[in-house]
């Protein structure tokens, strides 16, 4: 437990401030990251020449956030490709052993992408992700979050050549995302994100499963745990998605224009939980009018208190320039200034 | 017995081998080839799809729907009355369509099928089957923003898909199949898909016709399925093992479509699996009324893996017919 202090703050330890303001995850490569990348996938430079310009960028965007005024910071991902991928053999990844990257599938109109292949047993490969956390944490005093994709994502986005049925897939690829967990509060991170986009796929015949696996990747660990679910038809799960044993679970409400607020009147949130509020849309370059950001916060405190409520964008950023990015942080950091003075709390 | 295809087929290969449809889409995109030109690059990746089919040994295949964005928009979109809309996950896949609108009263303008079914049978030396999407799961799939009834919309559909069946009989196609899988998630609408598929199919002749499923099983509603006006009906038994059950209580009057390699994952089949279902299936229905296929469209494999599944289908067929591969 967070211990109390007389100065409400975001510690690497816990938040007790009003409206504590985040990111989702990913942010924009920039473009001499997007051709380290390809140059590297083919051979022309080597690990440690992408691993720089990787760190480059990374604490570029731990700057911008900084600057910005987040609390609590993310790396960017900007040594990722896809967040299914990149623990399956996307170059430069330490993939999960027993996947692999398989051929092109479309996904709609011409967007075509490389899914993995379960073709084994999985086995932990050592730390995936506790480098790059290391470094973006050592380089700001806020806390950073390390982030991962969560195990019945990960099985879901994947073909599955390996098991006799996708609950003995998913639950393996739990014990695997929970060993990663561990080294991540091994090397002292607090905020573990579970990244568990694909959860709604299957409403009626599997979510119990991802609850199962969520349990078996977190129970027990001493750390902060969030989960990120978005788009997709939540309303269908509500009810049972609200059981996940995480801190907080964070959903894109701009994007439905805070309909998801009627989920929360009508059958409640749990007292033991924050919520993660994204109030910032995504998918347009459009730069939100802090009023509107604010009329939002308004109407879910009415529902909330502030010290539960986190304050995002509705998803990961990697699809927006790195100016629109900024301004769409900056929006929201104006806004839950305002806020935060207008109910008393700054 | 015969072998054959769902659906659609894989539109890219993989490295080394050019991705040429898409490569040729980005260039329209950004101005750098006109529609004529993409219209040609489509015509030879159909053509390259079709010669993968029967090099596979299918002996009934499709143009691969490389045209096709998704089943829900290639028909409807040029229909009166539809618009497209906002992009929707397919079911439980990880593949999206974009929404068709209804906005007005549905009516057919002009055939989109038949001209695509001339193009692939001129370069097939197999029989092209044409595929037509189904009207129950275009009202399943469809913003209805015009009836406010889906049984009236799934009848709104039908009509005008009538025309697109109509104009490839007279074509010459010699085999329909309408793709309605949505039935098998909200059984309860059984009675007005039922009427949808007559007003489509009814009467229809000098083609063989058929309805296919996918992604689960038609236990509940395989028995008033034998009264369907079509010759054959194909069920998923990859993704529904129930249809084995199902299969067995029903007296079982068409021809089936015995969906046995699965279609959306890419582990490989032997074609001893596959010779060891039909043996299972020809105990039910005789086998001279079996066409062997994938349990749904391919194109949630990569294009190699799809081709590899054919091959293994053709040779599994053979084997159970007692022919040495």
């Amino acid at each position: 437990m967070a211990t109390q202090t007389k100065t409400k703050s975001a510690t690497k330890s816990g938040s007790s401030l009003p409206l504590t303001t985040t990111a989702v995850g990913s942010y924009a490569k920039p473009d001499y990251l997007t051709k380290a990348r390809s140059e590297f996938a083919q051979g022309k430079i080597d690990r440690a020449d992408l691993d720089k310009l990787e760190k480059k960028a990374t604490e570029y965007w731990i700057r911008v956030q900084e600057k910005v005024g987040l609390d609590v910071l993310v790396h960017g991902e900007m040594e990722r490709g896809d967040m299914v991928a990149y623990f399956s053999g996307e170059e430069g990844g330490n993939p999960i052993k027993g996947m692999k990257i398989g051929g092109l599938v479309r996904s709609y109109g011409n967007r075509y992408y490389h899914k993995p292949i379960i073709f084994d047993k999985l086995e932990y490969p050592g730390p995936m992700t506790v480098d790059m956390w290391r470094y973006a944490q050592g380089l700001t005093d806020r806390p950073v979050k390390g982030m991962l994709t969560g195990a019945y994502t990960m099985v879901e986005w994947s073909f599955d050549e390996a098991y006799p049925t996708r609950r003995d897939a998913v639950l393996d690829m739990a014990r695997i995302i929970r060993r990663e967990v561990e080294e991540l509060v091994k090397a002292g991170c607090h905020y573990i994100q579970i990244d568990e986009p694909a959860i709604h796929t299957r409403p009626e015949a599997d979510f119990q499963l991802a609850i199962e696996a969520m349990h078996a990747t977190v129970d027990g660990i001493n750390a902060e745990f969030h989960t990120h679910i978005c788009y997709g038809p939540v309303e269908k799960v509500y009810t049972e998605m609200i059981k996940l044993p995480v801190k907080q679970i964070h959903l894109a409400f701009k994007n439905t224009d805070f309909a998801y607020l009627d989920l929360i009147r009508e059958f409640g949130y749990p007292e033991d939980k924050d919520l993660g509020v994204g109030v910032t849309d995504i998918h347009t370059r459009f730069i939100e009018d802090v009023e509107d950001v604010k009329d939002g916060l308004r109407r879910t405190l009415k529902l909330l208190p502030a010290e539960r409520l986190w304050i995002l964008p509705d998803c990961g950023l990697k699809t927006r320039t790195v100016e629109e990015s900024e301004a769409k942080l900056k929006v929201m950091v104006d806004a839950v200034h305002a806020i935060r003075k207008e109910i008393g709390a700054e | 017995m015969q072998t054959t295809v769902v659906g659609n087929y894989p539109k890219i290969p993989n490295r080394p081998r050019p991705a040429r449809l898409r490569n040729a889409i980005n260039k329209r995109d950004r101005g750098e080839l006109t529609d004529a030109e993409l219209a040609q690059v489509k015509d030879e990746v159909t053509v390259e799809a079709i010669a993968e089919q029967i090099e596979a040994g299918i002996d009934v295949i499709t143009d691969g729907q490389l045209r096709w964005d998704d089943d829900q928009t290639y028909v409807a979109r040029n229909f009166k009355g539809i618009e497209i809309g906002a992009l929707q996950r397919y079911l439980d896949t990880n593949t999206y369509f974009r929404e068709p609108e209804v906005t007005g009263a549905i009516s057919f303008v002009g055939p989109t099928l038949a001209p695509d079914w001339e193009f692939a049978q001129k370069n097939s030396t197999k029989p092209i089957k044409a595929i037509v999407p189904g009207p129950y799961t275009l009202a399943a799939l469809s913003l209805d923003k015009h009836y406010n009834n889906r049984e009236k919309l799934a009848l709104a559909y039908a009509g005008a898909l009538r025309q697109e069946v109509d104009a490839l009989v007279a074509a010459g196609c010699k085999h329909i199949q309408v793709n309605d899988p949505v039935i098998v998630f909200n059984k309860e609408d059984y009675a007005f898909f039922h009427a949808a598929i007559v007003k489509l199919l009814d009467g229809v002749s000098g083609a063989e016709t058929g309805v296919y499923t996918w992604f689960s099983d038609c236990a509940g509603i395989l028995p008033q399925m034998q009264d369907l006006p079509a010759d054959v009906i194909g069920l998923d038994f990859a993704a529904g093992p129930a249809n084995w059950d199902a299969l067995e209580a029903v007296s079982f009057t068409k021809r089936l479509g015995l969906g046995v390699v699965d279609g959306r994952n890419t582990r490989l089949e032997t074609a001893a699996d596959v010779a060891e279902a039909i043996k299972r299936a020809s105990a039910l229905v005789p086998s001279e009324r079996l066409y062997v296929n994938p349990s749904c469209g391919l194109e949630y494999v990569p294009r190699e893996t799809a081709s590899e599944k054919l091959k293994v289908l053709a040779q599994g067929a053979r084997q159970a017919e007692g022919v040495p591969a």
